[in-house]
This record gives C-alpha cells, sequence and structure tokens, in this order.
C-alpha cells in the first residue's frame, strides 16, 4: 500500500503542478540554458533530422543515450519523462494489437522499434532544449529568427498564465468536487473513482476556458496602455530586447561536439 | 529623476460616449478640469461611466473601443483623438481594477521593464531600480508574480504604470481589492508620488473615509455626466448626493449627521470627529453592550486541534501557512475570522471542505475527522462560498448552477427547491443568465445560492463584501443575516471589521497562521495590539469611541449615536444588530 500511496502522491496535482512550473522557470542552473537560443534551436534543427540517416541499432541507441544524458543535465520533469515512456511503451503495444489480426505481431513490433526509437530521440531532445530554455530565452532565439513579436510575446504570456491556469483549473475541479457525488464504491484498485475523477476533469475545462476569455480583455487594454503595439514596429525596441544574446566559444563548442559525438557514433559502429 | 510635466492638465469637454454595439451612451457630455498636481477622487455607482470617463484620458476611449464618440478631451496637451494610446501613454500611467490580469509577465522585473523596453528606452534597466526603490519594492525583481501577496501585485502594477515616468496615474478602485492595511500603503505611496514628486493622481474610489484623509478633491459622476467637483470637505457633506450613488460617507460624518443640530458643517476625517466629539465623550457613561455573553452549547461542530499547514513555492522556499493551531467553533455561532491577506483565513476554510488536510493535526467537522472522508462527502454538511464567485460558475445558467449538486444527487422535486432558493435570495430575474456575466454583487448573491441549494449546516463564506460598492454591500449583509437564519453555523473570513462588527458573535484573529485573538466584537476590538500586530484596523466608529474613552467602544454608527443620546432614554430605539441577539 506504500508504494500506492507514494505513487499517488507523486502524481497529486499539487506533485504535477510544481514539477511542470520547475520545468518551465527553474532552469538556471542547467547546462543546455547557459547556451545562446539561438544556437539551441539549431542544434534543435540538427537533431530532427540526424536520426532519420541512421538504421543501425546501436547508432540509434547511442544517439538516445547522447541526448538522455542531456535531457539530465537539464532537469526535464519526471512527469513528462513518464509521459513519454507510457505514451512510447503504449504505442508499440497497440502495434502489437493491431497486427496480430493481420499477421505475427512480434515481427512487427520488431520492425517498428527503429522507427519508435527515432521518435524518442526527438522527443527526448525536445525536452531537454525547451525544458534547459526559459519563456524568456526561448521568445528571444524565436524573435531573433524572424519570428513576429505577436507570437514571441504569447510565448511569455503563456508561460505567465500557466500557474493562474493550474490554480484556476484546480479550483474548477474543486467546485465540481464539492457538488457531486462520488461513486458508492470506489471499486477495484479505486477505478471508479478514478473514472469519476477524470470526468470531472475533462468537464472542468469548459468553465475553465469562459474565465480566462472574460480576464484577456483587461491583459489587452493594459498592454496596449504599455506600449505594446508601439513596440510592433519600433526599431529600438526589438534591439534592445536582443541585445543581451550574444554566441560565445562555450555555444560553438556545444554545436561542433555533438556533431562530433554524431560522427564517431556513424564511424565507429 | 522623476520631474513634474507642468503641462499635465486634463480637460474633457462636453464628452459623449457609446460603447459599440449599446443601446445607450456611457457618457452623455461630460466636462471636467483636472489641475496639474490635484489629487482627485471620482465617485459614482455602478455603471456611472466613471471607468470609462477615466479611460478617456489615455485614449483607451476612443481608440480601443471604437464607438460613437463626440466632445473633446486634451491631456497633457495633447488633443486625445488625434493621439495614439502609446503616445499618451507616456503621460498617463493607468492602474486597471482588476489588477491581478495587468500583469502580462513572468517576474516583477520583466514586469516592470515591459512599457520601458516596449518604447526602446536603453536605460530601462535603472528605470525599473528606480521605480521599485520608489515604492519600496527593492529585492523583488527576480519574484514571480503569481506568487506574490494581493498588496505586493498591486504595487508592482503600480510600478508598472510608473516606469514610463508618467505625470498623471490613474488608480481605478484600489481599496475595492485590498485588505485595508494595503490599500492604506498603496494611498500612502499615491500621496508621497503626488507631494513630492508633483504626479497628478486621480483614484477611482467608494471608500470615503480614504478619500477624507488623502484626496483634495472629489468628482461626482451620475448617469454620464460629472454633477460637481468640489473640494474633499464640501463633496463629502453633500450626504444625498452621496448616498443617491450608493457611496457611503465616512462614519464620524454620519454620527455627526445624526448628533448635530445646526448648520455647521459636519467633519469627514477622525481628527475632526474627535475634536467635536470631544465634549460629548465626557458626559456619556459607561454601558455594557450586553454583546460579551457567549453563548456556547453543545459540542463543536468544526474543530482543529494542533494543526500545520505549508505549501512549496518556486524561489521562496517552504511557506507556513498556519503553525499548531487549535480551535472550535461551536453551534449556533456567528464566527468571523479576520486577518490581513495572507494571514490564513482561507487555508481553515480549505480544511474544513475536506480538500486540502492538513500536514499534522486533525479536523473535525460534526465529529468526523475530515481525512476519513471525502470532500464529496462532508459538502452534505458543508458549503465553502469562495472569495472569487467564478470559481463557482460550473454551468451556463444561474438556476442550472444552483440545481446542480440536487440534480447530481437524485434528490426529489428538485425543481421546487431550486425555485424555493431563487425566490428566497431574488434571483428569478437573473436564474437564466449565465453567472460570469452578472455584476459583482449579483454575483455574491448567485453564488450564495448555490450554496444554500445543498442545505447545509455550515456555511462558510470567504470574503463575501470583497470589491463591492455600498449598495451591493448592503445587498450582500442582507443575505447573510438571511442565510443564517437558515444555517445552523456561519463562519466568514473577512479583513472587513465594519461587517465583523455588525454582524459577528465571535471574532477571531489570525496572524501568521496563529491566533492572537478570541472572543466577542466588544473584547476584541479593545485589544487594540492584537489588531495591530494584524495588520488590520478597528472600523473608524470604533476608534473614535476608543479615542473619547467610551469603553467598550461602541461597534456601529447606531451604537455610538445611541450612546450619545443617553441623556434622552428615549431615542434608545436603534439597536445595533450585535445588541438583538
Amino acid at each position: 500500500m506504500t508504494t500506492l500511496d507514494a505513487l499517488r502522491d507523486a502524481t497529486s496535482v499539487e506533485a504535477i503542478k510544481s514539477d511542470l512550473l520547475r520545468t518551465a522557470y527553474e532552469n538556471e542552473g542547467s547546462f543546455l540554458h547557459r547556451l545562446d537560443p539561438r544556437v539551441l534551436l539549431l542544434w534543435y534543427v540538427v537533431f530532427l533530422f540526424v536520426p532519420w540517416l541512421f538504421y543501425d541499432m546501436t547508432v540509434l541507441l547511442g544517439l538516445l543515450a547522447f541526448v538522455s544524458v542531456l535531457a539530465v543535465l537539464s532537469r526535464v520533469s519526471l512527469f513528462l519523462v513518464g509521459l513519454m515512456a507510457f505514451t512510447v511503451v503504449t504505442t508499440l503495444g497497440s502495434y502489437a494489437v493491431v497486427t496480430v489480426f493481420t499477421g505475427d505481431p512480434v515481427a512487427a513490433v520488431r520492425a517498428l522499434i527503429p522507427y519508435t526509437l527515432k521518435l524518442t530521440i526527438i522527443s527526448v531532445s525536445s525536452l531537454a532544449v525547451f525544458s534547459s530554455m526559459g519563456p524568456k530565452t526561448l521568445s528571444q532565439g524565436l524573435r531573433s529568427l524572424g519570428i513576429p513579436r505577436q507570437f514571441t510575446f504569447l510565448i511569455t504570456y503563456g508561460y505567465r498564465m500557466l500557474p493562474v491556469l493550474f490554480e484556476e483549473y484546480h479550483d474548477l475541479v474543486n467546485s465540481f468536487r464539492l457538488r457531486s457525488t462520488a461513486p458508492d464504491s470506489p471499486g477495484r484498485f479505486r477505478w471508479r473513482h478514478y473514472a469519476y475523477l477524470l470526468k470531472l476533469s475533462v468537464r472542468a475545462f469548459y468553465p475553465m476556458i469562459f474565465n480566462v476569455a472574460k480576464r484577456s480583455r483587461v491583459t489587452v487594454e493594459a498592454m496596449e496602455a504599455r506600449g505594446f503595439s508601439h513596440s510592433l514596429n519600433d526599431e529600438a525596441s526589438t534591439e534592445l530586447r536582443l541585445a543581451d544574446m550574444q554566441i560565445r566559444p562555450i555555444d560553438v563548442g556545444f554545436f561542433v561536439g555533438s556533431l562530433l559525438v554524431v560522427a564517431a557514433l556513424a564511424f565507429f559502429f | 529623476m522623476m520631474t513634474t510635466t507642468h503641462n499635465s492638465q486634463i480637460d474633457v469637454e462636453q464628452l459623449q460616449f457609446r460603447y459599440p454595439g449599446a443601446d445607450e451612451a456611457v457618457l452623455t457630455g461630460t466636462d471636467l478640469t483636472i489641475e496639474p498636481g490635484e489629487f482627485v477622487a471620482i465617485i459614482g455607482g455602478n455603471g456611472s461611466g466613471k471607468t470609462t470617463l477615466c479611460k478617456s484620458f489615455n485614449g483607451i476611449i476612443p481608440h480601443f473601443y471604437e464607438g460613437d464618440v463626440q466632445g473633446q478631451v486634451t491631456v497633457a496637451g495633447h488633443e486625445v483623438s488625434e493621439s495614439s494610446v502609446a503616445e499618451l501613454s507616456q503621460h498617463v500611467g493607468y492602474v486597471f481594477q482588476e489588477f491581478d490580469n495587468q500583469l502580462v509577465s513572468p517576474t516583477v522585473f520583466e514586469e516592470v521593464a515591459f512599457a520601458p523596453m516596449n518604447y526602446g528606452h536603453e536605460d530601462y534597466r535603472e528605470r525599473v531600480h528606480r521605480t521599485l526603490d520608489l515604492l519600496d519594492l527593492g529585492g523583488l525583481e527576480d519574484r514571480f508574480v503569481w506568487e506574490l501577496s494581493g498588496g505586493q501585485k498591486h504595487l508592482v502594477a503600480l510600478a508598472a504604470a510608473l516606469s514610463l515616468d508618467p505625470a498623471i496615474l490613474v488608480v481605478d478602485e484600489p481599496a475595492a481589492q485590498l485588505d485595508p492595511v494595503n490599500a492604506r500603503e498603496t494611498y500612502d505611496r499615491l500621496a508621497m508620488l503626488n507631494e513630492t514628486h508633483g504626479k497628478t493622481v486621480v483614484t477611482i474610489e467608494h471608500q470615503t473615509e480614504f478619500i477624507a484623509e488623502y484626496c483634495d478633491s472629489v468628482v461626482l459622476v451620475e448617469d454620464g455626466i460629472v454633477s460637481w467637483k468640489l473640494p474633499v470637505e464640501a463633496a463629502l457633506n453633500r450626504l444625498e448626493d452621496l448616498r443617491g450613488q450608493d457611496v457611503h460617507p465616512p462614519q464620524v460624518t454620519r454620527i455627526a449627521e445624526c448628533v448635530l443640530d445646526d448648520a455647521r458643517p459636519l467633519p469627514v476625517t477622525l481628527s475632526d470627529g474627535l475634536d467635536l466629539f470631544t465634549d460629548y465623550g465626557s458626559n456619556t457613561g459607561a454601558r455594557t453592550d450586553g454583546s460579551s455573553k457567549v453563548n456556547r452549547t453543545g459540542k463543536p461542530v468544526i474543530s482543529f486541534n494542533n494543526i500545520s499547514h505549508s505549501y512549496d513555492t518556486l524561489r521562496s522556499g517552504t511557506k507556513d501557512v498556519i503553525d499548531t493551531l487549535s480551535l472550535n467553533i461551536y453551534p449556533d455561532e456567528r464566527v468571523v475570522l479576520a486577518g490581513s491577506n495572507g494571514a490564513g483565513k482561507s487555508t481553515l476554510m480549505q480544511l474544513v471542505t475536506g480538500l486540502e488536510t492538513p500536514d499534522e493535526g486533525t479536523v473535525t467537522v460534526g465529529g468526523t475527522d475530515t481525512e476519513d472522508v471525502l470532500p464529496e462527502q462532508l459538502a452534505e454538511e458543508v458549503v465553502y462560498v469562495k472569495q472569487n464567485p467564478e470559481e463557482m460558475f460550473i454551468d451556463d445558467s444561474v438556476r442550472a448552477d444552483v440545481a446542480h449538486y440536487l440534480d447530481d444527487r437524485d434528490y426529489p422535486n428538485v425543481e421546487q427547491r431550486v425555485d424555493e432558493v431563487i425566490e428566497f435570495l431574488d434571483l428569478e430575474n437573473l436564474q437564466s443568465r449565465d453567472g460570469r456575466l452578472l455584476s459583482v454583487g449579483q454575483q455574491r448573491r448567485a453564488s450564495l445560492a448555490i450554496g444554500l441549494a445543498t442545505n447545509p449546516s455550515i456555511i462558510l463564506l470567504d470574503e463575501p463584501t470583497g470589491s463591492l460598492d455600498l449598495g451591493s454591500r448592503e445587498e450582500v449583509s442582507r443575505t447573510i443575516n438571511r442565510a443564517g437564519e437558515r444555517v445552523e453555523t456561519v463562519v466568514i473570513a473577512t479583513h472587513d471589521l465594519e461587517l465583523a462588527a455588525s454582524w459577528a458573535t465571535r471574532i477571531v484573529v489570525l496572524d501568521d497562521g496563529d491566533i492572537i485573538a478570541d472572543g466577542p466584537p466588544s473584547d476584541v476590538f479593545a485589544d487594540l495590539a492584537s489588531l495591530k500586530q494584524a495588520n488590520l484596523r478597528p472600523p473608524q466608529v470604533v476608534r473614535l469611541g476608543t479615542e473619547l474613552g467610551l469603553t467598550p467602544a461602541p461597534l456601529t454608527v447606531e451604537a455610538f449615536t445611541d450612546r450619545l443620546n443617553t441623556a434622552s432614554p428615549s431615542t434608545e430605539t436603534a439597536k445595533s444588530p450585535v445588541e438583538e441577539q
């Protein structure tokens, strides 16, 4: 029972909330955080392609090990890793279930493992890159690559709203709970109880969206009153925003080093 | 450093405005002049057009809302209709009433730097630090805005509005959303900006005690026009005009109104009141209010036993909200949990609902340990009406919201019971509307109806009078009294001590998660040291009574005038609600 309790504690709304917030904001100590966002984004684009160049399982596993090390260094949220592991396993499982009807499920899964592995490498590198960038660096990076400010601002604003939305959503789920009936008997493994909570969690989205929509009017007025539209066409403002970005030897070193790792994997295996 | 722009006059001439899609104009030919360096309060009832008027100063009206506009507004030499919001915003800083939604950046530094960076000011770092220092907020730079207290958030919103060093500052309803101590702090800063830095300050306000103390003049907006602009003392003596717009005159003024029978101007501040009433104070004998009796019957319905509770923050570590607290609440008590924001009031209420369980200690409700049952089961006895009514609207009409609980539990004759509650709280006309779109006062009434529909024996109300004007406040107070008739135990968490004085039989003062005073209102209000420690201010009438040496100090205006008139016993008809116990 204690493991189940521990699992329940780890998956409580409160724990997931702080885990995700930590991922979004507390990345200052991580290795990748010290790099220039443009270099990181470029690195990411390269690593979107690299896995597709190889078919050899050893190389792919080596790549996975490499990006996993980076992910650990960027202190990726355990919740997100768990979610990813869950999808990888269930995807493979669903292949097996489907192919039972068409032929040999073991062979099918085996054939699909390299493909899934490639997707996993990309997912892990996404986790590593985007967990290590705070909202500010991410939008700076995108802005410097020519993405319009309307969009890059949305990212920072989204991050700012994240905890508020969590809070609001949690409160609404609680409002639902206080006015609903829990199932009389929780069932085996409390499945009825969890199914009931799941149903409430889905229903709570609807009022949340309305509340947020209502509130955003003030936000837009307030942004306007502090020169947001003005900044869109203001050269000086854009320069200020991008001023503290610079590419240093460590950035170049990281990028070249990563390519060397890939080259070494391809060459030795 | 911060300098005064001498050309910061506001001139409004025959301004008319109708919102796009609305049938009637909000402003119907308004004239107003605000001189540079004035500290002006704008008052008026809900929907009188005061916020619309203020939004014309920085061009949100008519540039953001493209409605029908006529007339002319000139701000700091700029013709508003000809200038952009961006241009005007350099002269006018604006703090919105819902200041929480105005904060758009994750950290305090980024929030205050938002405007200077938008305008491409290279010295934005100095501007941020200068502004934060000016408001005594140094050290908050790296904090996340959502982890700040309400008072800090408001000051950060103010700092963000000041970061461009505007000559004019508009603040919408600062006292409505903040507890009295934080509201005073905001007003102290505004007064400093006005006196030391020569800024023109315009506040929309309905708490006349603040107006009397801080403002130079008052503007009354009535049905879309400015009825008058008067110096503060003359303005607050226009009692009929004020009441016509649902604005409460200060308590001192109301007492003087009942006591004085000559044509002298009425006092508007506590110190004026003291000068006037000193003669009266000496000839009033001590008389007990008879409210010190505490009738506790039976077993406690709610009991907290040595509980502790804490939560985690990202950059500020673990915060203890409640630290080994014990408290018993008995049937038929009207309990007020008083304390400033963050004292632990809401947490105590959450613990009673079972949504949270204490880290240590136990909470029992009607003898049941909250840890042993689901919140859904406790909800049959306990109702928690939240501070923010929007969080209680989960359906698309008030009626559906009221019925939700009964429907879900398959109660017999749901329709009839819903009708009854809706009628009880006069919600017939609102029942088919979406709760989110009602006014704040109506929302509170609707949220109370949602609570009462479950037929609870305990009702918990979190800040029920927060951000309400006088009319809505009285409506809510009446509603609470009526709700009390149906429910065994009512607990209110509030920093509104005027409500506490007129309603409670017991006040529990919380500070930093500890109980520092507990007793009937007259005793608690006499304990000035504890109130001060908890950052609370007794109502003006209590302070006046205490200064005059009345023991126990009367708790309401009625009780006070009653006491002043003790010489003639025939006037003892007006009784305070406390005495009715």
